[in-house]
């Protein structure tokens, strides 16, 4: 019972946590891109909210920061004004596979979530907690299996669009997907053969350790090439940056999602955004060690030190949410060959040799 | 653990015979997507969590995303029936029976398990690590895992000498159906 509760708890935390860092990114998208490009941004919504409510006073002050930094217009405004918007359904579709393409193409990516640990284990009350919902042993495979479900969600939601340029945009975002998964499962086996498992809990662990005394003995030491791979391949799995050609605006009107209004369309929003949240925790997780500080190490069972461990974690990942946007910002898209030339004729051999020289280091070392 | 193999059974079931009797067959194949899901969810179920993972990234997620393609490329209507003859019924029920037979020696055991268990016997073990999993196919079946393997280098040969034109022209065309590029 207790142990249900527990993992009811755990599920909650990393749920709301996917969440709330989608949302962050939201945010920072908004803001990032107007500073990118000179300018002011979301400001208004709420900047000069005044009442004469007793109980509203003493959050006023708070709510007009929130307000002037944009955050109420990009998170509260914009998820209201989707609620009640018309939910628009194209012609000759069926309605049921409409609905549920949206759910699909977010579903995984939160599900994905469950096998990403959040802090180091601690002690709470007597008892070990794993902060991570579902410790399997096929780990980060996982997190690739997801990826290759939510292409469902991408290619139902172009072929309920009925029309052309939804239908190309699916199948480009769904060649892309599946193109770029190769490289990133590649990068995944190489990361297999350096820390011998798949347990993410396990790989975060053993970048703790300094390497010669010096160096922190992080993913990105151990596997430069497999960091700079996994870093492009990941851009175009979220179909953003500059492989955002399923959704190219001057090419094909909105992409895959060009007939979702209201609701489902913030759903696939949302899911874009917990995306990246995702992948630069997999970023962090994998290449970053995680919740480790360099030459400090975490007392260990502490649940303060859990703590400190997960605030690490979280500023490492909002880090590279931030750099996956400031890269979206500021290269052009690629045009539709160069983008599977990258994809096949650099990435994949790229990724091979790096598995093939990994595996001589590991066993001549 | 016992229900949600046998909810995920179910399911799989009903999803297979959606496969067989839906008569769009963009909705066919989505029906064989929830089955092999449903199935992969079985293997979960019974602690077989690689099992479960490479049947959705191998089946789920890249074979059957590439016959949707092909489905929705293709644009097809609704199958009308076709008519039915005794002659036609008898080879098919002929054949399913064949079939079925054909799988009862992997069942039986299974099933006589999955009942011993359930009846608190001394329990089946299920190998569904990754680790047993390896070890097996790098120590008992390494014939047959190249073998595969060596089938699968077969069928990429062949993919590509069947896409390749064989016209004069040196340039092929980039971009093809999806993209812009230099055409």
């Amino acid at each position: 019972m207790v142990e249900l509760l527990i993992l009811l708890i755990k599920v909650g935390f990393v749920l709301n946590l996917g969440l709330t860092l989608g949302s962050i990114c939201i945010w920072i998208e908004r803001k990032a891109s107007a500073l990118i490009q000179d300018r002011v941004g979301a400001n208004r919504a709420g900047a000069f909210v005044t009442s004469q409510r007793w109980y509203l006073k003493p959050f006023l002050p708070a709510i007009r920061l929130l307000g002037w930094l944009g955050v109420i217009n990009t998170l509260v405004c914009d998820s209201v004004k989707g609620l009640w918007k018309e939910d628009f359904v194209p012609d000759g579709t069926s309605r049921f596979l409409h609905a549920v393409a949206p759910v699909i193409a977010v579903l995984p990516v939160l599900l994905a979530f469950a096998v990403l640990p959040l802090a180091p284990d601690f002690e709470l009350f007597g008892m070990w907690v794993r902060p991570q919902v579902a410790p399997i042993d096929a780990g980060i495979l996982f997190v690739l299996a997801m990826g290759s479900v939510a292409v469902y969600g991408v290619a139902i939601a172009g072929w309920t669009g009925n029309n052309k340029f939804s239908l190309l945009g699916s199948l480009r975002a769904a060649a892309q997907m599946i193109s770029y998964e190769l490289p990133m499962g590649l990068v995944f086996v190489s990361l297999i053969v350096v820390y011998g498992t798949l347990d993410v809990y396990a790989i975060v662990e053993q970048q703790q350790k300094l390497l010669w005394g010096v160096i922190p003995a992080w993913g990105v030491v151990t596997q430069p090439i497999g960091f700079v791979v996994l870093l492009l391949a990941g851009m175009a799995e979220t179909k953003r940056g500059p492989f955002d050609l399923p959704e190219a605006e001057s090419e094909l009107a909105a992409g895959y999602f060009t007939e979702y209004s209201g609701m489902k369309f913030l759903l696939f929003w949302m899911g874009e955004f917990c995306e990246i949240a995702l992948f630069a925790m997999l970023l962090t997780l994998l290449f970053f060690g995680g919740w480790d500080i360099p030459w400090i190490s975490l007392p260990e069972g502490a649940w303060w030190g859990a703590l400190i461990g997960h605030l690490v974690l979280v500023g490492k990942i909002l880090f590279f949410c931030l750099l996956q946007i400031v890269i979206r910002w500021t290269l052009p898209r690629f045009r539709y060959d160069q983008l599977m030339n990258l994809g096949w004729k650099l990435l994949l051999p790229v990724a091979l040799v790096n598995l093939v020289i990994t595996a001589v280091l590991k066993v001549v070392l | 653990m016992m229900i949600s193999a046998i909810v995920f059974g179910s399911i799989a079931v009903a999803a297979a015979l959606g496969v067989v009797l839906m008569r769009n067959p963009l909705f066919s194949a989505f029906s064989l997507v929830v089955n092999l899901l449903s199935v992969a969810a079985v293997y979960a179920s019974l602690d077989a969590h690689f099992l479960a993972v490479s049947q959705v990234v191998v089946y789920a997620g890249a074979i059957m995303v590439l016959v949707l393609f092909v489905l929705m490329l293709l644009n097809l209507k609704n199958e009308s029936e076709a008519p039915r003859g005794w002659l036609k019924m008898t080879v098919a029920s002929c054949g399913a029976l064949l079939l079925f037979t054909s799988i009862l020696p992997v069942v039986l055991p299974a099933v006589e398990m999955l009942y011993r268990d359930s009846v608190g016997g001394e329990g089946y073990l299920v190998e569904g690590s990754v680790l047993a999993i390896g070890r097996l196919l790098y120590s008992e079946y390494v014939p047959q895992f190249e073998l595969s393997s060596l089938v699968l280098l077969v069928g990429v040969v062949g993919a590509v000498m069947l896409t390749r034109k064989q016209s004069s022209d040196p340039s092929p065309r980039e971009g093809g159906l999806l993209g812009g590029g230099r055409s």
